[in-house]
């Protein structure tokens, strides 16, 4: 008995890392997964069928159901074709995760137009791409406990100087959930989003020196159980199941062996006029009233 | 004696609306502009040199120095002699206000891959077109009080449902503030987001039924003082000054005669554990924990 039993998911970015962790312990769980991935470099070049197959292997040879799919989820029709592959092997379709991603990390002002290009395609398109077609299917069967999770990142989240690109894309994910969140509810889906942490490939590309204390330590060789995607595909499970209907439009992190749960944009300090402010007057209650509440704080800093 | 004196700005989608504003409050302090805008439809189609024309005009009138730039900054290359026009025409660079914007608004199920691409476009990347080349500029001569100053929106922060791209895109951009806030204030340069309200001809498009209180009129026909968009630029001009140095990675309501300061992302709520979690313990934990921190959280409507 599985928390997942009866379940159907689409895993994207499964060939490896945290994608590939999510799918067999969703498979293991009792879900049918559709594996896709690319089989890319971090970079999002090349192609190959392998890292899918394996995984669909590994959940097979586990006594587990699952088929694989090798299309690029920044391919607008090959997307469809995703959802369609759950449809027709399995029947229906309950989760998506979108863990596919790619990296070209660089400080904006050496930045070129393809290194921004690539990456927005691959994470925030890729996301909406999947989102789209997978809606489509909710929206006309309305049969209820849809599960959309995508993946942010503490890049977004705090801005890390050297990823514009990853940044951008992880947190416009953020503002994609939101809006998912508010559009897909009525049609019985709901819309998170993850924040991990975790050592992978897709980690081994940041120098040591930037890695932050304690979570984002290690290269993926090494055998620090803290540091294995496999901890942050734990808390998806619950997400996925039936029973987090309560829970929409948030942010989860899943780093190491903490589970967390973040904020929500607000307005923590307002001054209100009754006619437009003079530049003078406005600066001046800027000063007095938001100066204090900034200061400390930030990640990155 | 103007708080912009001496300054030069680049200030994109400056033909109408919430860009016009600032940049006449710009001019009106002392700072030298250059006006962008392509001159196109709310949906970005076409392009016209007319709206850029109209707000240089009204600058020189009233003893002001402006001149004009008709490049959407969508465009990689073109956003380049953005940049380069400022230091021609004036000499150096302190300003970049990113406010050039357009709206393709729908559902996710019905959005097609072409409005999702048109909003990403002009939002997410015209700001990193603009900025990229600021940045080169900036980062070269080091001496200055240099203010990135890009618009984000309530769609992003708390997710429109009928906006997925808009939102995505708003988002994004408070992601890659948080970026560049880390990545270029050893520079000297500050990243802020605004989070405005106000009518213009982009919220003529909304439905007057989904409209915030208060700002259910026409641009064209209010005469509500509060709903005018030369209310967001007062603000704008504090946090373009040389007196904002304070101010860094911060998003910034400028609504009606409201100026507000909006939170940081954080971890409100940790779940520690010293070993893996299992399933079930973990969904147990996340109900315990969670649930009662989100429960009455606001989501948008």
């Amino acid at each position: 008995m599985g928390m997942l039993d009866g379940r159907v998911a689409i895993v994207t970015g499964a060939g490896r890392g945290i994608g590939a962790e999510t799918a067999k312990l969703f498979a293991s769980e009792g879900a049918r997964v559709v594996v896709n991935d690319l089989g890319g470099a971090v970079d999002g070049s090349g192609a190959a069928a392998a890292p899918a197959d394996e995984v669909v292997a590994a959940i097979r040879d586990a006594g587990g159901e699952a088929v694989a799919n090798y299309s690029s989820v920044a391919d607008y029709d090959a997307a469809e074709g995703i959802v369609k592959d759950a449809l027709e092997n399995f029947g229906d379709l309950d989760i998506v995760v979108n863990t596919a991603g790619i990296l070209r990390d660089r400080m904006v002002f050496n930045m070129t137009e393809a290194e921004w290009d690539a990456v927005l395609d691959v994470h925030l398109k890729g996301h909406f791409n999947l989102t789209k077609y997978a809606s489509i299917h909710w929206r006309s069967e309305r049969k209820g406990h849809y599960r959309l999770i995508n993946f942010s990142s503490v890049s977004g989240i705090f801005g890390a100087p050297g990823q514009p690109n990853y940044a951008a894309a992880k947190m416009g994910i953020v503002g994609f959930t939101y809006s998912c969140a508010n559009a897909l509810g009525r049609y019985g889906a709901t819309a998170n989003a993850i924040s991990p942490g975790a050592s992978t490939r897709m980690t081994d590309t940041v120098p040591e020196e930037r890695r932050r204390a304690g979570s984002d330590i290690g290269d993926s060789s090494e055998e620090d159980p803290q540091r294995s995607p496999a901890n942050v595909a734990v808390p998806l499970v619950y997400i996925a199941s039936e029973q987090s209907d309560w829970l929409n439009g948030q942010i989860v992190g899943a780093s190491g062996y903490e589970l967390q749960l973040f904020n929500k944009p607000a307005v923590i300090r307002q001054v209100r006029g009754t006619e437009r402010w003079t530049t003078e007057g406005a600066a001046q209650q800027i000063e007095e009233l938001f100066k204090p509440a900034v200061g400390g704080g930030g990640f990155y800093g | 004696m103007g708080m912009l004196d001496n300054r030069v700005a680049i200030v994109t989608g400056a033909g109408r609306g919430i860009g016009s504003e600032v940049a006449k409050l710009f001019a009106a302090n002392g700072a030298s502009v250059v006006v962008n805008d392509l001159g196109g439809a709310v949906d970005g189609t076409g392009g016209e040199a007319g709206p850029a024309d109209e707000t240089v005009a009204t600058i020189r009138d009233a003893g002001g120095n402006a001149v004009a730039n008709y490049t959407s900054v969508a465009d990689y290359d073109g956003a380049e002699g953005i940049i380069q026009q400022a230091l021609d025409e004036y000499g150096r660079l302190d300003i970049l206000v990113n406010v050039a914007g357009n709206l393709r608004d729908r559902m996710v199920f019905n959005m097609t891959e072409e409005e999702w691409d048109a909003v990403v476009a002009v939002h997410m990347k015209g700001t990193f077109n603009t900025t990229k080349y600021a940045s080169i500029y900036w980062r070269a001569n080091r001496e200055g009080h240099y203010r990135l100053i890009n618009f984000t929106s309530g769609s992003g922060l708390h997710g429109a449902p009928g906006q997925p791209n808009y939102a995505a895109a708003k988002l994004g951009i408070v992601g890659f503030t948080y970026s560049c806030a880390n990545a270029l204030g050893r520079y000297g340069v500050t990243s802020n987001a605004i989070g405005p309200g106000a009518s213009t001809r982009m919220t003529d498009t909304v439905p007057t039924d989904r409209r915030s209180r208060g700002f259910d009129e026409d641009s064209e026909t209010t005469v509500d003082p509060r709903r005018s968009p030369a209310n967001v630029a007062v603000p704008i001009v504090y946090i373009a000054s040389e007196a904002s140095d304070w101010l860094n990675g911060q998003v910034i309501q400028a609504m009606g005669y409201d100026i507000g300061l909006y939170n940081q992302y954080e971890i409100i709520r940790n779940l520690s554990s010293n070993e893996g979690w299992s399933v079930e313990r973990a969904a147990e934990e996340i109900e315990r924990v969670f649930k009662p921190a989100i429960e009455g959280s606001r989501l948008f409507g």
